[in-house]
């Protein structure tokens, strides 16, 4: 699992933990039946409208700035040109340097296919849709030298799962 | 000419209800089914042809989505509206019976086309795939394809016409009658605005505002939607002509994200409605509410391409559209959002009763909460580039389908059934254990689901990466429990309406208070 994905899975199921509690103290607060003052409780809604605005504005913050979008690739890096189409990848070269950025120029010559690159444990690193008449540009430093899987994401067909390239990264 | 009077109307809201909620279940069988052979052909237990494997998740999904979950929300939304005071009006059954046979004719050729004509280029078939079979399908299939979605599309903008023409009924009790008035109500604005959008004697119904929410925003989503496939339909036979396709993907999404609103929003009126009931005291909502479904009927429309996160080509403008969106997305978190308190609010402490249909209904608030903060990830572009297509996105939308918007299906069906057939639900007991099985182990399966997309397992794989085979392979048990809980409830469905349940007690014209018990 990546680090992203692990933030991911503990926000989330620490989240999730909450609600269920929440859940249950909502369903045992039905035994006790007692009054509830339904005005105050409407009025408070505003503070939760409040509550929930500040958290989604500050998640904005913290992650509107890791957007992939606009990545230039910097001087010296390395020019990978790859092609998609049914049912595989054209990668050219297949062998780079690791810690030097690659720039993947990405085409599709028939319909929408997805690059998906995973390491040897299986780790997805990186990904990014190709759709076909366009190009697609996606920077990427790899830092361990290896064999990486390039997977398609994006379905394309009966023979879809088996769309598979390699990069190989090299010291 | 003359307005009906308001038990015809009820009586037709009555009748289509009854007819949409016992067609789809028929297609949810048959969809649930179709899923079942997907999950054990994953898990190594008879595997299906990788063509067949893909034609069946069109099917499964197409049909489980719009033919199952769109078409009970449509169908449960005539009989929320007529219980709250908007029975249906001439124009409204007429649009309610064609939107029935649209429907039905859209799914019977979506079936066909899938599961025997070898279509297979996914429920969300990306243009220009289903005219690059790879000699699996041929372009006619496509074509035939192509104009049963239509059907269903053409289905979609018929109700939405129906629902728009009650909800603007005289139930509103608008002091100005205007159609800006009226509209303005309906909508909710006399929450906010009292004396411009002023009523008399009562207030607009909440119930109501999702609806028309809904009714409005599915006319725009779904016409351009509708133009891409004539386009297909034509291109099927004259192969020269086409379509950019990204223009196309964004014109899909475009319907294809409030198409999910389609669902729920008529699922958070069933809420508005019926939780009140079990809770007995009035919804606990206070004006912001109305301002956030005020947010809603525009912000539905415009969130669209977080579904493209990661198409962001050098020579487009997808990033920038792309990024704008991430904020527009979570703020349609805020209906959601501001409904869950109120609807929480509304049980705490409250003399709640339990049965069939109000647990569920309860439980399918737990599953919107749980699907809705799965859905902030996917919202976050930066969390997004890590769980796009992968099974996360999976365990995400069958969440918010089956343990939100099919919980509050099943539990309006529970409470409306006797509603609709003057027939008591025959057990309560087995309501019960269908809707908490159905709870748990989808809850668990679906958990599965997004453990396994965080370890980078890819969606639509007919099969896997040989190392996510165990979590796959647990799964299997758990759906099969979710299936076993979906016989129980048909049988239930199928005990009541032979009136093995007997009569149901009506207190009051439309409003069951309590079915004789089986």
């Amino acid at each position: 699992m990546s680090g992203t994905a692990t933030v991911i899975a503990v926000g989330y199921a620490g989240l999730a933990a909450l609600s269920l509690v929440l859940a249950v103290a909502v369903w045992r607060s039905t035994r006790s039946r007692r009054a509830v003052d339904a005005a105050r409780l409407a009025k408070r809604e505003n503070a939760s409208l409040a509550a929930v605005v500040a958290i989604l504005v500050a998640l904005l913050l913290g992650t509107i700035f890791l957007v992939p979008y606009g990545e230039s690739a910097p001087a010296g890096s390395q020019r990978v040109s790859v092609t998609g189409f049914q049912f595989a990848w054209l990668i050219e070269p297949q062998v780079v340097k690791a810690n030097v950025p690659v720039e993947f120029e990405l085409t599709s010559s028939d319909v929408s296919h997805a690059f998906a690159v995973y390491d040897e444990d299986g780790v997805l690193l990186t990904q990014v849709q190709v759709v076909p008449g366009r190009t697609q540009k996606l920077v990427y430093t790899f830092e361990e030298p290896g064999t990486y899987d390039v997977l398609c994401l994006e379905f394309c067909g009966f023979a879809h799962d088996v769309m598979r390239g390699t990069i190989e990264v090299r010291a | 000419m003359n307005a009906p009077p308001a038990d015809w109307g009820r009586d037709r809201a009555r009748v289509w209800a009854l007819r949409y909620l016992l067609a789809s279940t028929a297609i949810f069988v048959a969809s649930g089914a179709l899923g079942m052979l997907l999950r054990s052909s994953q898990a190594d237990l008879g595997r299906l042809d990788p063509n067949a494997y893909f034609a069946v998740m069109t099917a499964h999904g197409l049909g489980a989505f719009v033919g199952w979950a769109a078409f009970a929300c449509m169908g449960i939304s005539w009989w929320v509206l007529a219980s709250v005071g908007f029975p249906l009006r001439r124009f409204g059954a007429a649009m309610a019976q064609a939107a029935f046979w649209l429907m039905l004719l859209g799914v019977a050729g979506i079936l066909v086309t899938t599961l025997l004509m070898d279509f297979a280029a996914s429920w969300v078939f990306l243009y220009p795939l289903p005219f690059h079979s790879a000699g699996e399908w041929g372009d006619a299939a496509t074509g035939i394809f192509a104009a049963s979605v239509l059907l269903a599309g053409l289905s979609i903008v018929t109700w939405c016409a129906g629902i728009v023409h009650t909800v603007l009924g005289p139930g509103l009790h608008a002091v100005r009658p205007t159609i800006g008035n009226r509209l303005g109500l309906a909508l909710g604005l006399g929450y906010l605005a009292p004396r411009r959008f002023a009523t008399n004697p009562t207030p607009v119904p909440y119930a109501v505002i999702p609806l028309a929410v809904i009714g409005i925003d599915m006319i725009v989503a779904t016409l351009p939607f509708a133009v891409l496939l004539v386009i297909m339909i034509v291109q099927s036979a004259s192969p020269g002509v086409s379509v950019d396709p990204l223009l196309a993907k964004n014109i899909l999404w475009f319907f294809g994200h409030p198409v999910v609103y389609l669902l729920l929003f008529p699922a958070v009126a069933v809420y508005y409605l019926l939780i009140p009931r079990y809770a007995k005291r009035p919804l606990v909502a206070g004006n912001v509410v109305a301002l956030a479904w005020v947010v809603a009927v525009f912000v539905n429309v415009m969130i669209w391409a977080h579904h493209i996160y990661l198409d962001y080509p050098s020579d487009s403008s997808q990033a920038v559209i792309n990024t704008l969106m991430q904020p527009l997305t979570y703020a349609i978190t805020i209906p959601s959002a501001l409904s869950i308190y109120s609807l929480v609010f509304t049980v705490w402490r409250s003399d709640f009763q339990w049965t069939a249909a109000s647990t569920s209904l309860f439980l399918g608030l737990v599953g919107w909460l749980l699907a809705g903060l799965s859905g902030v990830v996917n919202a976050t572009i930066a969390f997004d580039e890590v769980v796009h297509n992968t099974l996360w996105i999976v365990g995400h939308f069958h969440h918010m389908a089956l343990l939100n918007i099919g919980l509050a299906i099943f539990g309006a069906t529970y409470a409306f059934l006797p509603e609709l057939t003057g027939k008591a639900l025959w057990s309560e007991r087995l309501g019960l254990w269908h809707v908490w099985l159905t709870f748990v182990a989808g809850t668990a399966a679906f958990a599965l689901w997004l453990v396994q997309g965080l370890e980078g397992a890819p969606r639509r794989f007919a099969v896997l990466p040989e190392r996510y085979d165990t979590l796959t392979q647990a799964a299997v048990p758990l759906f099969a429990v979710v299936a076993l809980a979906q016989l129980l409830f048909v049988w239930n469905l199928v005990q009541t309406l032979r009136g093995k349940g007997g009569r149901a007690a009506v207190a009051e014209p439309g409003a069951v208070v309590e079915g004789a018990t089986g």
